[in-house]
């Protein structure tokens, strides 16, 4: 897939010809509003504004579709249904990877960035408490250490409920991880 | 049946003991276990459904050796943290307990029906289509609790269920897990919630240094802190 990094277009628009600077601190500025906003009629003009300013910068076609159909398909298919697609898509590779753990996989991905997003903004607040909301450091350190925690409460959390057991995985690991 | 034969951890990481060789049988419905902060009584929990797995020594549960037969053991063993949170994994609450159900349950609808009767016991019907991203911290343990009843358990361990609970959830939750149909085996810093097991594990230093009836152990722990407090108060 197109890698959205890697999708700059050289152009004249206002978008171009504005300074980096400004273009992240609109970023940053409309993200916060987007997340503070509950109603849907100012979420709608946020969302309709944000529209024209993609298209006044020509996108390239492609990756721009593929974007908005991914965000089309995900709102609008529940987790389980994806899990039955992906088990049921890979079932045929079954004998080298495990269909339920790659389905797994996708589902943990989605559910660790609203964590992430909560770990980031909790950090914030705590370094802002006690007067450290300019430095990088006092919010990316402990930001990184309790996703990194987060993650693990969430391994042990799928050992005790019993999925992905190693009864999910093909024969071949079954095998090595028994003779370790 | 839960028996600890000799049990004991050793954390691989820095060669601590964090649970001392252990004996002990556990057949009574209610049990639970108190002890300070770090005192490894999280530690011997979760040996009880082969999270930590021994050093030496062994744990089974009725009759399940906790590294031999581990998947079964997981399987007859259900697990509550502390933090719901991090129990859940699928963005609605549906969807979290038909996650329990995947193995069991291959039929689609069979399965959605299922985890719709959990939710319903447990109280959350109205809540199925709901993100787990807006339930209350009670909500979501409710929801971590149904998770782990989906699959019908013989036994739960539960890690501090009410800690981060306020009092209305503390008192509902804690009421709710005593009245299932399971053994409970809970870890608890609620000295109240304690003293209404059959039996009660006092855990410091990583030995079980107390073991017997609820009201016993709790008046043992409560002098054993108070002391403990006066000393660092004195010195």
């Amino acid at each position: 897939m197109t890698s959205l990094l890697g999708i700059y277009r050289p152009r004249n628009t206002p978008m171009h010809l504005a300074p980096a600077w400004f273009k992240a601190l609109l970023l940053l500025a409309v993200a916060i509003v987007a997340v503070l906003l509950t109603d849907p009629v100012n979420s709608a003009l946020v969302m309709g504004a944000c529209v024209m300013l993609l298209i006044s910068t020509g996108p390239p076609l492609k990756p721009t579709v593929m974007v908005a159909l991914a965000l089309a398909v995900t709102s609008s298919t529940r987790m389980e249904e994806m899990l039955n697609l992906i088990s049921r898509g890979l079932r045929p590779l079954r004998r080298i990877v495990p269909p339920e753990t790659i389905g797994l996989m996708f589902a943990l991905m989605l559910r660790v960035i609203p964590e992430v997003v909560r770990i980031l903004s909790e950090s914030r607040d705590a370094a802002r408490a006690r007067g450290m909301d300019r430095s990088p450091r006092a919010i990316l350190v402990p930001t990184a250490t309790r996703t990194v925690g987060f993650a693990l409460q969430l391994g042990q959390a799928l050992h005790a409920r019993g999925i992905a057991e190693e009864g999910d995985a093909p024969a071949k690991y079954r095998r090595a991880r028994r003779s370790r | 049946m839960i028996e600890f034969k000799d049990a004991e951890f050793i954390a691989p990481e820095s060669g601590v003991t964090l649970v001392k060789p252990t004996t002990v049988t556990l057949p009574e419905r209610r049990v639970s276990i108190i002890g300070a902060n770090g005192s490894g009584k999280s530690t011997l929990a979760r040996m009880i459904n082969g999270l930590v797995t021994p050093t030496s020594g062994s744990v089974s549960v009725n009759d399940l050796d906790t590294v031999k037969d581990g998947a079964q053991v997981r399987r007859q063993v259900g697990f509550l943290f502390t933090d719901p949170s991090s129990q859940l994994i699928m963005p609605t609450t549906i969807e979290d307990v038909t996650l329990s159900l995947r193995r069991s349950i291959k039929d689609r609808k069979e399965r959605h029906h299922a985890a719709m009767q959990v939710l319903a016991d447990i109280g959350l019907a109205d809540k199925a289509d709901v993100s787990i991203n807006s339930l209350s911290g009670g909500q979501r343990q409710l929801l971590a609790l149904a998770g782990v009843l989906a699959v019908t358990p013989t036994v739960i361990v539960a890690d501090e269920p009410t800690t981060l609970l306020d009092l209305h959830w503390r008192a509902h939750v804690g009421a709710l897990l005593r009245s299932l149909p399971v053994q409970l085996i809970e870890v608890t810093h609620d000295l109240e919630a304690a003293a209404r097991a059959d039996r009660t594990l006092v855990v410091d230093g990583g030995a079980v240094v107390y073991d017997g009836s609820p009201a016993a152990a709790v008046a043992h722990y409560r002098e054993m802190m108070l002391a403990r407090a006066e000393r660092v108060t004195t010195s």
